[in-house]
């Protein structure tokens, strides 16, 4: 086993100096493009669960509007900000082009430079920060959580109610935490199967290695049989996604830098990714590092070659053989997915061309689930009340396996729905891919 | 109001401001029976400002007629002076076709508009309940017959107005255009209310394309059966014109109507489909829509309009058969039961029976109403015309704020409006 | 005019002015700052801190609705969940003289939403529950905050919609559709929100609660409901709707047609409407207008059209399949190169897209622009047009055109750049311009955005005096005091009380300079 150790990141210190709010031409240009039509409103989770002008998309740009021209950050105004899932579905509906996920990137970045929250808030979110973006220290937290299911405490502790009288941000780590399930570990490169037509590397992810191995394999596996060297960069680190989505954003490029050099003599045609949230990220590299002389070509070099695997395998078309899988599957859009990388067609496209395999669609499913990164673990409360909303209609679907393509989805709506007592298997997109090709039986899929 | 001694010079104004045509009141003239004191017939708007304007002057209670078709309509007024007639102001003033649109002066037939528009292969898509209605009159009192159901109302109909106030004020609201939200629908104040806030003297009124071709169905069913069909026939993809029930007094059952428009070729095949829904004695009807229309009730007579939500038809059936086995009063029923929309016509010997078998009527009519259109002096003492109202108390204020002496058909409105 | 602003001219917190510069905003009703202090602290004893909201950065953001170039930031937002609630902030702000101003979505495009800066804004989005869909009955109740497109979405499982379908049914509130009498495309052969409203509960501006119609046609008494609907939030603030379903057609047919100019295009409509035939909608765009759209939707639009036609004819399936012979052999007469037929409701939706998206798109083409909303005979299409275009061309601004053909209502959307000197000043002429030309020609200033804040001051170019004064006696009947949305729709309020008619020489108040006569 390759232990990579990654040298410390320096995170907020506590000496923390106010600032006014800084703008810039290209924000205030961005703000000036909404027309202020309300378009994206019925699509943002927030408005649909408050129905409150502050925590709609339009509103919010009103705020950072606000404080761009005035320089000052009101206290409400950060709690508006923070509330935003940054889901993206506004930029979806959005008629006026309003580049909402570039606005609420920067202002966030401004309310961590500018804001200092509460202690208590701040611990969560160092701890968070410290935690997620980190394979290595996700997976010391494998070995308690392993212990702690089966040892039956959970069960105990579930049943007991002291769960509830633990604060919510517990609650939900709590609540969301997977079943933990023996890790393996992917070589450097996977060989293709028959003729090769493609080298691509993959990103391994954080989440998606420690929690869901099984995922990472399967897409090794999905893109040998396809016919593609897959090469896994066993530097690899984080790509930096939570970070910059939640304003981080000299943390986040210096996540990215790294990344580009892990990848950089990789030889790959390109870049995979298994999770929403990474992708979209990996694609907006170009933008995150355009100041930076040393790493602007290299990083958009790098983000031209990212897709999604779903993207990947429509575009590279099937060879492998799938095997039919008679089972009925509820297909989320994962945010990330859908609209921060406007990929909705190809998984549906690769799950219909499975035999006997039925794709359901989901009641509001453009709506957020409420996983949204981190978002759950810091706002646990509507984070909760649209993971129960999303299970409502995945229920109604009557589907055997809910099928998503982000690890932070699959952990949210599962969750969800053990709430409201349904209990529906899940699996990554490219699961169901590879037990089709496999030939697995629909049961390694629904009765795991 | 106006005292004896004014009698000859309020003559002289009016007929000095109605061009001439003012004249003592006659026994023709009467409203609901009571009779009024002169007639004026102003011929344009200006003449009717000028009218309105004496009567202001000199306090004289109005009442405005269009045709006077349906004058016995509405409770009978507290008293009358003055009767302003429409009839001289009969002109199609502008019709253009490629609009859609017709310009008429208040006091024109719906006929004679008709014929006009007919020219151009045009209608105003307005039933008559009683012949020979003008437009304004018709608006005033919400007249409609079987084919409300796709074209509605003079409320849907109506684009604009010119009115005159009862100040003498002459005002417009609306346009000549299908599509305009400027301002209030004054319009939509005055249709329906029975000349009580003013006078119109002008309408712009939307037209249809006549279909080149229209068949009715009918069959006969058993009352429940007649209430469904209707129903079904409103709720299916056929989009009938009009939807009619008619059950004549004693009758266990009710013929059922169907109105298709179209072409030729839609109205065949439609006709089909709805025979299917019509039953197996469903067949092709050969009657007009005028006939349909037409109330056809005696002086003697009392005329109910109950409206009703859609799936309320079955009760108001079942209620006029009751009646009439629980009062000796015969209960003819006929109206639009696609669109809720039934007149009962009642006769009986005893006022008391008629009179609670209104009552019996409004209690059938639950979410809608009943209004007693046209009923001798004896049952309307005994029953409440208009029955319950929402938002009475608003209606007063825009009564007396249009109003304020309450001089325009006094009393014969809603809460003694 | 709707005039979407760069970030600098959203600035103004003061109302762009209209011909005669009659200021906009409450001038009539003034509230002072105790009676406001009053209002809050009763209103937050009885909802609680988190629905009246006195923070600034969050008043600000509905100091605006959809028509973003007026700005007013309100004393007090109040975020109501019952009609119980609204109807004590309006018998509240009544006993206390605050002027008050309902919103739904704030999507409107006259600034009708506007808020009044010493008044409370009752905002009605938290209403939204649709409370009963009764499909057999033809009938839904609704909460005024739901969203237009929700109430079809609950009535098209058992076979029927609501028709009403205004370009933001996706977000726009059925409350605000019965404050503007919404239209839409489809309003051509369905009518408008006032065809399909039966009833309303509404608090009149004194607190009084009373329900106007009855979920039968016809109620007896006054029509209040009809003049209600369309009045803008001056008569009330309504707190439920009853609405009229409508039966899901048999059959739609969505067709595109390419034009080579607007006059053909033109041309097609009349003939279309002449032969008989009543679509469901017709909607006309020119090349500017195909062009934003095209950039924001990619809706695939025919290559090269100078104009293109979208038509949609329902109904029973016989008589589509009829009407559409009828209607293709008249585009082909009027030199359509392209027709193009919807095979699915994917295609159908694309279409759609492009018209839908138009407004918002054009900010892709334009870095401002002023949407326009009057109405002309149809027949006067032609001309007007015409006259648009050397309107724009005498003025150096181009104008794109999207609009409701069938109708006569025509979208003009007046671009310009705030940043080059004096364009905006040329834009707001043109646009100003056009409205007089559509009452030239016997239209509307409106035909479904609303007069609101912003044509208030062209009232007085359509209406005589004697007009306007009557439509204040049903103001003054219901809002005697000019609480209810103060400074909309009317130039200059009306003094309630006075006797109509019976004014001679200059009021007192008008001598003494406090208040304009029209």
């Amino acid at each position: 086993m390759v232990t990579q150790h990654n040298p410390p990141l320096e995170t907020n210190d506590d000496a923390f100096a106010p600032a006014p709010f800084q703008t810039s031409d290209e924000l205030d240009r961005m703000l000036g493009d909404c027309v202020h039509c309300g378009f994206c409103l019925p699509t943002c989770p927030t408005y649909s669960l408050w129905g409150e002008e502050m925590d709609s998309p339009r509103g919010r740009i009103h705020l950072v509007e606000q404080a761009a021209r005035s320089g000052q950050l009101p206290e409400s105004t950060v709690g508006h900000l923070d509330a935003c899932l940054g889901c993206m579905a506004c930029v979806t509906a959005c008629p006026s082009g309003v580049k909402y996920d570039q606005i609420i990137e920067r202002a966030r970045a401004e309310v961590e430079t500018t804001h200092q929250r509460p202690r208590g808030q701040r611990a969560l979110r160092e701890a968070i920060f410290a935690l997620f973006p980190y394979p290595r220290r996700l997976r010391v937290m494998r070995g308690p959580l392993a212990v702690y299911q089966r040892s039956g405490l959970q069960r105990l502790l579930r049943r007991s109610g002291l769960l509830e009288r633990l604060p919510n941000t517990l609650q939900t780590m709590e609540g969301v935490a997977p079943t933990i399930r023996s890790r393996t570990s992917l070589p450097e490169r996977v060989p293709a199967q028959g003729t090769r037509r493609a080298v691509v590397g993959m990103l391994t992810g954080c989440v998606q290695r420690e929690f869901f191995p099984g995922v990472n394999d399967a897409t090794a596996r999905v893109l040998a049989a396809e016919g593609c060297d897959v090469v896994v960069p066993q530097s690899q680190g984080c790509c930096g996604a939570l970070s910059v989505h939640s304003g981080r954003k000299a943390e986040a490029q210096r996540f990215a830098r790294r990344l580009l050099d892990s990848f950089a003599d990789a030889g790959v045609e390109w870049v995979v990714v298994n999770s929403a949230g990474c992708g979209s990220s990996m694609k907006e590299y170009a933008e995150l590092l355009a100041d930076d002389p040393r790493y602007a070509e290299a990083a958009a070099g790098f983000a031209a070659k990212v897709r999604d695997i779903t993207e990947l395998l429509v575009e590279l078309g099937p060879v492998a053989t799938r095997h039919a899988l008679p089972v009925t599957v509820a297909y989320h859009d994962a945010c990330h997915l859908a609209h921060a990388q406007g990929v909705r067609t190809p998984p549906r496209d690769l799950l219909n061309a499975i035999p006997e395999l039925t794709v359901m669609e989901i009641g509001e499913g453009g709506m957020c689930c409420g996983s949204a990164g981190v978002y759950n673990l810091l706002n646990p409360r509507p984070a909760r009340q649209l993971g129960d909303r999303k299970a409502e209609h995945v229920a109604a679907t009557g589907a055997d396996l809910l099928v998503t393509a982000n690890p932070g989805c699959l952990l949210q709506i599962s969750s969800a729905l053990g709430r409201a007592g349904t209990s529906m298997s899940t699996a990554h997109t490219v699961e169901v891919l590879d037990a089709s090709i496999a030939g697995h039986p629909s049961t390694s899929l629904t009765d795991r | 109001m106006a005292t004896a001694a004014s009698v000859g010079s309020a003559l002289d104004e009016l007929a000095t401001a109605a061009g001439g045509a003012a004249v003592e009141a006659g026994e023709g003239d009467a409203v609901a029976g009571v009779r009024p004191r002169y007639v004026a017939t102003p011929g344009s708007t200006d003449e009717a400002a000028a009218v309105l304007r004496v009567a202001a002057a000199r306090g004289l209670q109005v009442v405005v007629r269009g045709r006077g078709t349906a004058l016995h309509w509405g409770v009978p007024p507290r008293g009358v002076d003055l009767v302003v007639g429409t009839e001289r102001l009969d002109q199609v003033v502008e019709h253009v076709a490629g609009d859609l649109v017709c310009v008429v002066d208040a006091g024109t037939t719906i006929d004679a508009l008709n014929a006009e528009a007919g020219r151009h292969g045009q209608q105003l898509a307005l039933d008559q309940p009683v012949p020979g209605s003008s437009v304004a009159g018709a608006m005033a009192t919400t007249r409609s017959g079987p084919r409300r159901l796709l074209y509605g109302t003079p409320r849907d109909l109506v684009l604009g107005i010119t009115m005159v106030r009862p100040d003498g004020v002459v005002a417009k609201a609306g346009g000549k255009v299908v599509k305009n939200v400027a301002g209030y629908d004054i319009a939509k104040l005055l249709g329906g209310a029975y000349g009580t806030l003013g006078l119109v003297t002008r309408l712009v009124v939307r037209l249809h394309p006549l279909p080149p071709e229209s068949r009715w169905m009918r069959s006969t069913l058993p009352l429940p059966e007649a209430a469904s069909a209707a129903l079904a026939l409103t709720g299916s993809q056929l989009a009938p014109s009009a939807v009619e029930v008619r059950r004549e007094a004693g009758a266990d059952e009710a013929d059922v109507l169907v109105l298709l428009e179209g072409t030729q070729r839609g109205v065949a095949a439609r006709s089909d489909a709805a025979a299917g829904l019509l039953g197996q004695e469903a067949q092709v009807a050969d009657v007009a829509t005028a006939d349909l229309a037409r109330i056809d009730a005696e002086p003697a007579d009392v005329v109910v309009k109950v409206a009703v939500p859609l799936t309320g038809v079955t009760a108001v059936l079942a209620a006029a058969r009751d009646v009439e086995q629980g009062q000796q009063v015969r209960c003819r029923v006929q109206g639009s039961g696609g669109s809720g929309v039934l007149m009962a016509v009642l006769s009986g010997e005893s006022v008391a029976d008629v009179a609670a078998a209104v009552e019996r009527l409004r209690a059938a009519a639950t979410g809608g109403s009943a209004v007693v259109l046209q009923a001798p002096d004896d049952v309307r003492a005994h029953v409440d015309s208009w029955g319950p109202v929402g938002g009475l108390d608003l209606m007063r204020r825009v009564k007396d704020e249009f109003d304020p002496d309450h001089r325009f058909a006094p009393g014969r409105f809603v809460g003694g409006i | 005019m709707t005039t979407h602003p760069t970030s600098d001219q959203a600035e103004q917190s003061t109302a762009r002015h209209g011909p005669d510069d009659t200021p906009t905003g409450a001038d009539d009703a003034r509230a002072d700052g105790a009676a406001v202090a009053a209002l809050i602290r009763r209103l937050t004893e009885s909802f609680g801190e988190r629905s009246v909201l006195t923070d600034e950065a969050q008043r600000r953001t509905y100091e605006c609705d959809g028509l973003a170039a007026y700005s007013v930031v309100p004393a007090v937002v109040v975020l109501t969940t019952n009609a119980e609630q609204v109807r004590e902030v309006v018998a509240t702000c009544h006993e206390l003289g605050v002027p008050f101003v309902a919103r739904g979505s704030g999507t409107g495009l006259s600034g009708g939403a506007l808020p009044v800066a010493d008044g409370a804004l009752i905002v009605l989005s938290q209403m939204r529950d649709i409370l009963h869909v009764d499909p057999l009955a033809q009938r839904a109740v609704v909460q005024p905050g739901v969203i237009n497109l929700d109430v079809t979405a609950a009535a098209k499982p058992h076979g029927y919609y609501y028709a009403p379908d205004p370009s933001s049914q996706q977000i726009c509130s059925i409350g605000g559709n019965v404050a503007e009498n919404s239209g839409g495309a489809h309003c051509l052969k369905y009518g408008f929100t006032t065809n399909h409203v039966l009833a309303v509960d509404m608090i009149a501006p004194d607190g009084q609660p009373s329900t106007l119609g009855t979920v039968a046609p016809d109620s007896p008494g006054y029509d209040l409901l009809g003049t209600v609907v369309g009045s803008e939030g001056t008569l009330g603030v309504v707190t439920e709707v009853t609405v009229r379903l409508t039966r899901l057609p048999e059959k739609v047919t969505t067709l595109l047609a390419g034009f080579r100019s607007t006059d053909d295009a033109g041309t097609a409509t009349s003939a279309i409407i002449g032969a008989g035939v009543v679509p469901a909608a017709i909607e006309m765009m020119d090349q500017l207008a195909i062009e934003a759209a095209e950039e924001a939707v990619q809706c695939g639009y025919p290559q090269g059209a100078r104009a293109v036609l979208v038509i949609e004819l329902d109904g029973p399936a016989p008589e589509v399949d009829a009407q559409l012979d009828e209607v293709l052999r008249h585009c082909e007469e009027a030199g359509a190169f392209e027709v193009r037929q919807a095979q699915d409701d994917t295609e159908r939706a694309l279409i759609w897209r492009g018209r839908k998206s138009a407004f918002a798109a054009v900010g892709r083409i334009s870095p401002d622009y002023i949407v326009q909303d009057g109405v002309i005979p149809r027949t006067a299409l032609s001309e007007v047009l015409h006259r648009i275009d050397e309107l724009a061309d005498e003025a150096g601004i181009r104008v794109a055109n999207v609009f409701h053909a069938g109708d006569g209502n025509l979208h003009p959307l007046v671009l310009f750049d705030a940043g080059q000197d004096g364009e905006t000043e040329r834009a707001e002429e043109v646009s100003g311009s056009i409205l007089r030309l559509c009452l030239e020609h016997g239209g509307s200033i409106t035909g479904e955005h609303g007069v609101g804040a912003d044509k208030a001051p062209y009232m007085a170019e359509m209406f005589g005096p004697d007009d306007l004064d009557t439509m204040q006696l049903l103001r003054c009947a219901f809002d005697p005091r000019h609480l209810s949305n103060p400074g909309k729709v009317f130039p200059t309020p009306r003094l309630c009380g006075e006797r109509p008619g019976r004014r001679q020489g200059a009021h007192p108040l008008q001598e003494a300079g406090l208040a304009e006569v029209f």
